[in-house]
C-alpha cells in the first residue's frame, strides 16, 4: 500500500513520460522491460501502474516521441517494443533540463534557511 | 485519430501486447522460483485491471468517441429491444409529448413568429387613431376626411394606404357568390411590396368616383372562377350587378386584407352627415422609428384640429394581423408544454425504476472495467436513443397534429393559416425537444444508477436499493401531481366557462329556426321599393313552405354579425349622449316567429305601412330605462338629431330583450321599426329571413334556398342554416378552447395516474417482505392498505398544495377567455383538487390492494 501510495507520484503525466523517455535513451524495450527498469533503477520505489504506464506508452508514441514495432522473441512470441525517434530525444533534452531546473527549485525551498532553524 | 475500422486491428494488437506483459511477468516470476499458480495469482493482481488498462489505453489514441457512440447505440438498442414493455411505454408517452408540443409550436411559429410574407414586413405598420369620445366607433382607423386631407404628408413613412374590407356578390361566373373583397387605395399593394402576377394594380385615376368600375382578382379567385386563364385581364366580370374590368391578378397566397378574394379601388365621396373609418397602413422609412411616426401621427391630427381628443397608434402590421389569438395559442402552448414536462418526468421515473433494477448490471460492468463515465454515457445514450426515437415519431404526430388543429379550430379563427405547416424550423424545434429534454432526464437516472455505492450493489441484493432513489421518484411524482392539477384548473375553469356561456338566456327560443341571409345589390334592386317587393315575395314563398308555422324578416338578425347601432332622440325626455340602441327592422310576425315574449302593448302587423302612422316596439330595459315610471305605450322616439314633425315614431309595443351580438354580451337594449315603414335602400339589402318549422329545421333549408332562387336565381345565399348552428358558430371558439386544454388535462391526468401507480407499485414491490413480516406478525389488510397509501398521500398532499398554488399563479392568464367566472373560482379549485386526489387514490390502490394480499410465507422465502 505504502508503495502504491508512491507510485501515485508518478501519475504526474509530464514526469512518467519523461521517466519512459529516459528509459527508452539506453535503447529499444517492450512495456514489461520499461515498467522492470523503471522499477530496479529507483530501487523499487517507483511501481509504475500497468494503467497508467500503457496510456503513456500509446500517447507518446501518438505525439510520435516514441516509436513502436513488433519483433519476435526468443521464445518466438510477439512483443512490442518501443524505442526513442529523434523528436523524443530532443524532448527528452528539453525536459529533462526543466526538471533540473525544478529539482533545484524545489531542493532550495526544502532546505531551511540557517537563520529560522534556530528559533 | 484512428479510423474506426482500424480499430479492430489496434485493439486485438493492443490485446497481444498486454497478454504479453503478463506473460513476461509470470514467467519472471517463475524463474525466481515461485509455483506457477502463485506467479498467475501475483502477476494478476500486480497487473490490475486489465479492462481498465485497455480503456484507459485505447483513449490515447484518439477518435474512440464515433466507434464508442456505435458501440453504446448498439448496446443501447438492444437493451431496449429486450424490455419492451418499458420501451413502448417510453417512447409512446415522449412521443405524444414530443408530437403535441411540436404541433403546438408549428402552429405558434407559423401565426405569431414567422414574419409577414411581404419583403422588410417589420418596416409595416397599422396607423389608427382612437376616438374614445365618439359612441359610434368602436375600432380605431382614420377618417375617410382626415385620409384625404393627410395622405401626402406623412414623412415618417415612404407609403400609406387606405382600405377598407366588405362582401361583394359575384354573378355570371359559374353560381352566384358572395366573397370577402377590400375596397383600397392606390398603392396599397405597393406598400406592402407585393406586384401583381399578371395586368396591373390600381392607380390614383382608378380613385375616382366617376372611373370605370374596375377589380383585381386573387390567385384562388381567378383559379376557381375563371380557370386560370392568362388573357383574363381586359375581360368584364359582374360584381353586385354591375360590370367590372379585370385590371390584374395577384399572386398565389396573397389575401390582404382578411382573406380577401378581390380587390376594388376606394372611391371616397365625402358627404356631410355620413363618415366612414378606414383602415390605413404605412411603410416606416428608413431610420424612422415606431415613436417618431406616432409623434407624427400626433401632430397631424393637432394640425387638423380633426377631433379634440384622439388617441393615436402605430402598430406593427404583423400584431394586427394576428390580433387576439395570440393569447389563446399562448395558452395552449404553455399547457402542451406542462403536459411534455409530465411525459418526460414519468419516463424519468420509468428509467430510475429501471436503473434500479439494473444495478446488478452496472455493478458487473463497473467490476469489468467500464469507469463510471462510460457507464453513464452507455445509460444516457441509451435514453438519448428513446428521445430521439420518440422525437421522429412526435414529429410524425406533429404533422396529424397540424393538420387536426386547422381542420378542428373554428373557421376563420386562425389568421395566416395558408402559411402554417411543419417545415424545417419545427422539425429542427422537435429534435431540439427531444434531445434536450433527454438529456436532461436521462442524465439524472443515470448519474444516480452508476453512483457510489456500485460495487456495493454486487453483495447487496437489488431489491433493498433505494433511499435516495425512492425520494427522487416521489419528488417527480409530486411535480407530474402539481402540474397535473395546474392544467387540469385550466380546462374546468374553461369547460364551466363554457357551459355558462351556453346557459345563457337569449331571449328567443332557436329550437325550431332557420334562418337565410341575403344582400340584394342596389345595381339590380335601385330603391327601397324594389328591395321591399323583393323580400315580400321571398317571405310568401317561405310562408307556403310545408313544415313552416311562420315565416318574417329582420335586417340584423341576432347572433348573425353586423348590427345597426345608434343614439335615439325620445319626446319630452334627454338621455346620456353615450346611450346606443340595437336598431333592427322586422316584419309582422317576427316576434311570434323568435318566440321573443311581447309585454306590453301590440306587434307590427300588415297596416303598419309607409304611409300609415311610423311605429316602433321598444326592448324591455329601454323601456325601464327612459319611461321607469310611466307607460310607454303610446310615447314617441326618433331616429333623428333634429327630428321633423314627421320623424317621430310612436311607441306601440314592448318586447323582452335579445342577445343580438354575440352571447356573451347578454341582453341589449333595441328598438324596433317595421320594415315596411323604411324608407331608405341602405337599411334593407342585407335582410334575413327566418322561418320556424313544426319539426326539424334543418329539413326547411332546401326549400328556402328554392324560394329565394325563385325570386332572383342571380342572388347567391349569403348565410343559411338553423338557428341553433348558428349559435353553435358563435360559441365555436370558445368550445374549440376548452375541448384543446381539457383533451391536454386528461392526457396530462392519465400520465401523472400511471407515474402514481408505478411509484406506489414499485414501493409495494420492493417491500413485500416487511409487508409480509407485517402480515406474519398478525397485522390486518386494512392496516397493510394504509401503509401503502400513507406513502401515497406523502406524495398526493404536497402535489396538491403545490398545484394549487401554481394554478393560482397561472389561470390569470385566462382571465380574457373567460365569461362569468374567476380565474380563482373556488367551487372549481375544489372540485379539481378533488377529483386529483380521487384518481390519484384510485392509481394507488390498485398496488395497495395486491400488497394487502401479500401471501407471508411467500414473501419471506422469496426474499
Amino acid at each position: 500500500m505504502a508503495k502504491q501510495g508512491l507510485s501515485r507520484i508518478e501519475l504526474l503525466q509530464g514526469t512518467l513520460d519523461l521517466i519512459v523517455l529516459q528509459t527508452l535513451r539506453w535503447g529499444p524495450r517492450h512495456g514489461y522491460g520499461i515498467a522492470q527498469m523503471i522499477r530496479a533503477s529507483s530501487r523499487d520505489v517507483l511501481q509504475v501502474d500497468t494503467g497508467s504506464l500503457y496510456p503513456a506508452l500509446h500517447r507518446l508514441e501518438k505525439s510520435g516521441a516514441i516509436a513502436a514495432e513488433w519483433e519476435t522473441s526468443e521464445n518466438r512470441q510477439r512483443v512490442r517494443v518501443y524505442r526513442l525517434t529523434a523528436a523524443g530525444r530532443k524532448q527528452l533534452d528539453a525536459e529533462r533540463s526543466r526538471w533540473e531546473q525544478l529539482s533545484q527549485a524545489m531542493a532550495g525551498i526544502f532546505a531551511p534557511p540557517a537563520a529560522e532553524t534556530e528559533t | 485519430m484512428i479510423a474506426p475500422w482500424r480499430r479492430r486491428h489496434r485493439d486485438l494488437e493492443l490485446d497481444e501486447e498486454l497478454a504479453g506483459h503478463m506473460r513476461m511477468a509470470i514467467e519472471e516470476r517463475v524463474a525466481r522460483g515461485e509455483r506457477r499458480e502463485d506467479a498467475q495469482r501475483a502477476a494478476r493482481r500486480e497487473f490490475g485491471n486489465l479492462g481498465v488498462v485497455k480503456e484507459v489505453t485505447r483513449d490515447m489514441w484518439g477518435g474512440g468517441w464515433f466507434e464508442r457512440l456505435l458501440q453504446d447505440v448498439r448496446y443501447g438498442a438492444r437493451t431496449l429491444r429486450r424490455s419492451p414493455a418499458f420501451t413502448i411505454v417510453a417512447l409512446s408517452t415522449l412521443a405524444l409529448g414530443i408530437g403535441a408540443t411540436t404541433a403546438m409550436f408549428t402552429v405558434v411559429h407559423g401565426v405569431l413568429l414567422r414574419p409577414l410574407p411581404y419583403p422588410r414586413s417589420d418596416r409595416l405598420m397599422r396607423i389608427a387613431y382612437d376616438y374614445p369620445k365618439s359612441p359610434f366607433i368602436t375600432e380605431g382607423g382614420i377618417s375617410d376626411r382626415q385620409w384625404v386631407d393627410t395622405r401626402s404628408r406623412y414623412r415618417t413613412f415612404t407609403r400609406v394606404a387606405a382600405f377598407t374590407p366588405g362582401f361583394v356578390t359575384l354573378a355570371n361566373a359559374g353560381d352566384p357568390v358572395r366573397l370577402q373583397e377590400a375596397s383600397v387605395a392606390a398603392g396599397l399593394f405597393e406598400t406592402l411590396g407585393i406586384a401583381p402576377a399578371l395586368g396591373r394594380t390600381f392607380g390614383r385615376d382608378d380613385e375616382l368616383v366617376s372611373g370605370e368600375p374596375v377589380v383585381v382578382l386573387g390567385d384562388a379567385l381567378w383559379r376557381e372562377r375563371f380557370g386560370a386563364d392568362a388573357n383574363v385581364v381586359g375581360r368584364t366580370i359582374t360584381l353586385d350587378g354591375v360590370r367590372h374590368t379585370v385590371l390584374g391578378v395577384m399572386p398565389q397566397g396573397f389575401a390582404y386584407p382578411l382573406d380577401a378574394r378581390l380587390w376594388r379601388p376606394l372611391r371616397l365621396e365625402l358627404a356631410p352627415n355620413r363618415f366612414q373609418i378606414l383602415s390605413v397602413i404605412g411603410r416606416l422609412r428608413d431610420g424612422a422609428t415606431r415613436a417618431q411616426a406616432l409623434a407624427e401621427l400626433d401632430g397631424l391630427a393637432a394640425a387638423d384640429r380633426a377631433r379634440d381628443s384622439v388617441i393615436a397608434r402605430v402598430t406593427p402590421l404583423k400584431d394586427t394581423v394576428v390580433g387576439d389569438v395570440t393569447r389563446s395559442l399562448l395558452v395552449f402552448a404553455g399547457a402542451v408544454g406542462l403536459v411534455l414536462l409530465i411525459a418526460c418526468a414519468n419516463v424519468a421515473n420509468l428509467l430510475l425504476m429501471r436503473a434500479t433494477t439494473r444495478r446488478r448490471e452496472m455493478a458487473v460492468r463497473a467490476a469489468l472495467g467500464a469507469g463510471r463515465p462510460r457507464l453513464v454515457r452507455q445509460l444516457v445514450t441509451e435514453s438519448a436513443l428513446l428521445w430521439v426515437g420518440a422525437g421522429v415519431a412526435g414529429a410524425a404526430i406533429a404533422v396529424a397534429g397540424v393538420r387536426a388543429l386547422l381542420t378542428l379550430a373554428p373557421d376563420g379563427r386562425i389568421p395566416r393559416h395558408g402559411e402554417i405547416g411543419v417545415d424545417a424550423v419545427a422539425l429542427g424545434f422537435a429534435l431540439t425537444v427531444s434531445l434536450g429534454t433527454g438529456l436532461i432526464f436521462g442524465l439524472i437516472p443515470a448519474l444516480r444508477a452508476t453512483g457510489s455505492g456500485v460495487r456495493d450493489a454486487l453483495a447487496a441484493s437489488a431489491r433493498t436499493m433505494t433511499g435516495r432513489d425512492g425520494r427522487l421518484r416521489g419528488a417527480l411524482v409530486m411535480a407530474e401531481i402539481a402540474l397535473a392539477l395546474v392544467l387540469l384548473t385550466g380546462a374546468a375553469l374553461m369547460m364551466e366557462s363554457f357551459i355558462r356561456l351556453r346557459r345563457v338566456e337569449l331571449g328567443f327560443r332557436p329550437a325550431g329556426l332557420a334562418s337565410l341571409t341575403v344582400d340584394l345589390p342596389d345595381a339590380t334592386y335601385p330603391s327601397a321599393a324594389a328591395m321591399q317587393a323583393a323580400h315580400q315575395a321571398v317571405l310568401d314563398r317561405l310562408g307556403r313552405i310545408r313544415g313552416v308555422a311562420s315565416a318574417s324578416a329582420v335586417n340584423f338578425v341576432p347572433l348573425g354579425g353586423p348590427m345597426i347601432r345608434g343614439d335615439i332622440k325620445v319626446d319630452g325626455r334627454t338621455l346620456p349622449p353615450s346611450y346606443l340602441v340595437a336598431k333592427p327592422s322586422v316584419s309582422p310576425g317576427y316576434f311570434r316567429t323568435m318566440a321573443i315574449r311581447l309585454r306590453l302593448g301590440r306587434e307590427f302587423t300588415a297596416q303598419d305601412v309607409a304611409s300609415a302612422p311610423h311605429v316602433a316596439i321598444v326592448s324591455e330595459s329601454v323601456a325601464r330605462q327612459i319611461w321607469p315610471d310611466v307607460n310607454p305605450i303610446g310615447q314617441r322616439i326618433s331616429n333623428k338629431d333634429v327630428p321633423g314633425p314627421g320623424d317621430w315614431l310612436t311607441v306601440v309595443g314592448v318586447v323582452d330583450d335579445v342577445g343580438q351580438t354575440s352571447i356573451d354580451v347578454h341582453r341589449e337594449p333595441a328598438i324596433y321599426q317595421p320594415i315596411q315603414q323604411l324608407t331608405q335602400a341602405f337599411f334593407l339589402g342585407h335582410m334575413s329571413f327566418v322561418v320556424r318549422g313544426v319539426g326539424d329545421p334543418a329539413l326547411l333549408l332546401p326549400a328556402m334556398r328554392r324560394a329565394l332562387r325563385d325570386v332572383d336565381p342571380n342572388q347567391p345565399i349569403g348565410s343559411i342554416g338553423t338557428m341553433e348552428s348558428a349559435i353553435s358558430a358563435t360559441v365555436a371558439e370558445p368550445l374549440f378552447q376548452a375541448r384543446l386544454i381539457g383533451a391536454f388535462s386528461i392526457v396530462a391526468l392519465v400520465l401523472a395516474a400511471i407515474g402514481i401507480y408505478g411509484v406506489v407499485a414499485y414501493s409495494v414491490a420492493e417491500r413485500t417482505r416487511e409487508i409480509g413480516i407485517r402480515v406474519a406478525l398478525g397485522a390486518g389488510r386494512g392496516a397493510v392498505v394504509g401503509m401503502v397509501l400513507r406513502r401515497l398521500l406523502v406524495l398526493l398532499v404536497p402535489g396538491v398544495v403545490l398545484g394549487v398554488v401554481g394554478a393560482l399563479a397561472t389561470t390569470r392568464v385566462l382571465s380574457s377567455l373567460l365569461f362569468d367566472i374567476r380565474p380563482n373560482d373556488p367551487a372549481t379549485f375544489v372540485s379539481v383538487a378533488v377529483l386529483l386526489a380521487a384518481v390519484a387514490i384510485v392509481a394507488g390502490m390498485m398496488p395497495a390492494r395486491r400488497a394487502s394480499r401479500v401471501d407471508p410465507l411467500v414473501a419471506l422465502r422469496e426474499g
